[in-house]
């Protein structure tokens, strides 16, 4: 069925809201966005965004569940066909780096958002975790098999999430992924790595 | 445009995603049993619980708890979620 003019341009202001609320929680933090903040830099009425979002929550919900889902859907198209270890972390850096500054401030807030977009979060993690978990299959003969896979993910995981959430101490004003790239790849996969590959690494 | 899985969530973007190749179909290749037919609630859930667990380490309790919610987001399990 074709949307009337009155449904389209409904869309196109939910669209733009949508957009500006990540803009904002990526500069300023997701939950110290008012509604009103959101409303004055879409340049709506405070009225106009509850016609869309009936609550903050929901607001931040949807958001957060949007751009997650092109997170997830961006990191499998990264990751999917990396040929060894190094590439998969290499690959999962640059999506990172492509969204970085609102992936740090879900990094930082998760915990306290609400739930269905916690559940958002753990879902591009879970799509990580996933291809992550395969390319380790793939290079059992090189990967550490004494450290379990969860330990491996999470070693990984953490890493990237110390730096991002103090990224004002690691890179002030810049990317930290993109400072830190090489440093955290190199030096994880010597980590992870059985002594064999280690050796074929110690250039790095 | 890239196909998500109806039971799971994951993007299918190559053939190798889909059940024996074969990209009319909305579930991917880890939610079909063997004979490629989709996979029910119960094994799907389960199998979530599983991975959570094996990749990223949750506590079951927890595991169970996210897996439950974020399945009921998924067209497949829209009548688990009227439940």
């Amino acid at each position: 069925m074709k949307k009337t003019m009155r449904q389209m341009q409904k869309e196109q202001t939910k669209e733009r809201l949508l957009e500006t609320a990540c803009q904002l929680f990526s500069k300023q933090g997701i939950l110290n966005t008012r509604v009103a903040d959101v409303a004055q830099a879409a340049g709506v009425s405070h009225g106009t965004i509850f016609l869309h979002f009936e609550t903050q929550e929901r607001l931040v919900t949807e958001v957060v569940e949007r751009y997650c889902g092109g997170m997830a859907a961006r990191l499998h198209e990264l990751t999917c066909s990396c040929g060894d270890v190094r590439e998969f972390l290499s690959a999962h850096l640059e999506g990172i780096m492509e969204f970085e500054p609102f992936y740090t401030r879900l990094v930082i807030e998760n915990r306290f958002l609400p739930l269905g977009a916690r559940d958002a979060w753990i879902t591009v993690q879970s799509a990580i975790s996933y291809h992550f978990s395969q390319m380790v299959e793939r290079e059992i003969s090189l990967v550490r098999t004494d450290v379990p896979l969860s330990v491996l993910f999470n070693t990984w995981m953490g890493l990237i999430h110390y730096y991002l959430e103090n990224g004002d101490l690691f890179a002030p004003g810049e990317s930290v992924i993109h400072r830190y790239k090489n440093v955290l790849c190199g030096n994880y996969l010597k980590m992870i790595t059985t002594e064999r590959m280690k050796h074929d690494a110690k250039s790095i | 445009m890239m196909k998500i899985c109806i039971a799971c969530g994951m993007p299918m973007s190559q053939a190798a995603d889909f059940p024996d190749g074969d990209e009319s179909k909305d579930y991917c290749v880890y939610c079909a049993r063997p004979d490629g037919m989709m996979q029910s609630y119960p094994e799907k859930l389960e199998g979530t619980v599983a991975f959570l667990m094996r990749t990223q380490g949750f506590d079951e309790k927890a595991a169970r708890e996210v897996a439950v919610r974020t399945l009921a987001q998924l067209p497949a399990w829209k009548a688990v979620r009227s439940e």
